[in-house]
């Protein structure tokens, strides 16, 4: 996974779940029966998807870490460091 | 409708994280920091930590939202039942129990709760079914018409008045309507001319049990 293709995934997960917050915050500010719904049910169900994309990208870009760092030499590809690199 | 911050801290809290957690999300978009250990911690934080903590919380704040009587009035269906229950005046059993403390603004939650073992979670479920019909059936529907067609889903059950009222004290079983109808377990104690109708508007005069007032209900006293 490129850090590019990182952060655009990252970026999707970050916007989902500024809509899943926004959900939640409306069920508060404004109770009704379709707000408290949505916030229980779709709020709740972009928000975990969200942080499984975060999941995804962390492991993945762990295991890249890490088979860098057992293999440096024979890693053809020129990451710059196994922290990622440029936005 | 809205609730004191001191009194009930969820809804603050919930407000709190998520703003919180907006801000870091929010600081990751702007800012493009590279993916390092500090990114990623920061990313954990704005989209584990603080989004749960706030969807826990606003969970909890939207449950008890769903035992209050403005929820079921959010459905305009309910308007008459929501109207008649804060009427000081009427003598309707869900106004005269809506008056009592124990029930207050949980009114409708409060009578129409299950109190089974997984009653809280099957009242929820059979909540959905509510919402499912407004939403496809009676979302348009004229109040006069509302009145006149809703019915209540099951049967009402005895127990649910008896979970509160004691049947077995001195006094019930003087009463000689409960004495004749004690084997009768389709007597319901909120049909009409018993305790009944709960509701001005109850099924339009349709008592589950017949109405007594007259020696209707097997009369021996
Ligand atoms: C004293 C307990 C009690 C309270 C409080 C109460 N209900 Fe009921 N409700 C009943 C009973 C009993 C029935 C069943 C009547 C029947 O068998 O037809 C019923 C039936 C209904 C029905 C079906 C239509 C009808 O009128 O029979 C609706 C709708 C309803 N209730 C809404 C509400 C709402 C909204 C509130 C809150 C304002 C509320 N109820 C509060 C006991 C109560
Ligand atoms: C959550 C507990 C609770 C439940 C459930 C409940 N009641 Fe009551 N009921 C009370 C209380 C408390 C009062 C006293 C109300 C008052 O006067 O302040 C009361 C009062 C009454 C009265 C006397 C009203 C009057 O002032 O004339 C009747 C009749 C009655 N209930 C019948 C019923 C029936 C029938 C049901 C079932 C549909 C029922 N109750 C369900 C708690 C309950």
């Amino acid at each position: 996974m490129t850090a590019h293709r990182q952060r655009q995934i990252l970026v999707a997960a970050c916007v989902m779940c500024l809509v899943a917050l926004a959900m939640i915050v409306w069920s508060i500010v404004l109770p009704s029966p379709l707000s408290v719904m949505v916030a229980m049910s779709v709020a709740q169900g972009i928000g975990t998807l969200s942080l499984m994309l975060y999941v995804w990208v962390v492991i993945a870009d762990l295991r890249r870490a890490r088979v860098l760092g057992e293999d440096e030499k024979a890693a053809a590809s020129p990451a710059p460091g196994k922290d990622g690199n440029v936005g | 409708m809205a609730t004191s911050i001191l009194g009930n801290p969820l809804p603050a809290i919930t407000i709190l994280c998520a703003v919180i957690a907006a801000a870091l999300l929010v600081h990751y978009i702007v800012k493009r920091p590279p993916l390092n250990t500090q990114t990623k911690l920061l990313l954990l934080a704005g989209l584990g930590l603080f989004p749960i903590l706030s969807a826990g919380s606003g969970s909890y704040a939207g449950f008890v939202q769903t035992t209050k009587r403005d929820f079921c009035g959010g459905c305009h269906v309910m308007e008459p039942w929501i109207k008649d229950a804060e009427d000081p005046h009427s003598t309707s059993l869900s106004a005269m129990h809506a008056r009592n403390e124990l029930f207050g603004d949980k009114s409708c939650y409060t009578c129409h709760a299950d109190y089974g073992m997984f009653g809280t979670v099957a009242t929820k479920i059979a909540g959905l079914h509510h919402v499912y019909g407004y939403l496809t059936k009676y979302w348009d529907t004229p109040l006069e018409e509302a009145v006149k067609t809703i019915k209540i889903f099951k049967p009402f059950p005895n127990s649910t008045c008896t979970h509160c009222h004691s049947t077995t004290l001195p006094g019930f079983a003087q009463v000689p309507d409960h004495k004749a109808t004690a084997d009768d377990a389709t007597a319901s104690c909120a049909s009409k001319g018993c305790h009944g109708p709960a509701h001005p508007f109850a099924s339009n005069g349709e008592p589950t049990a017949p109405p007594h007032g007259a020696p209707a209900t097997g009369g021996t006293p």
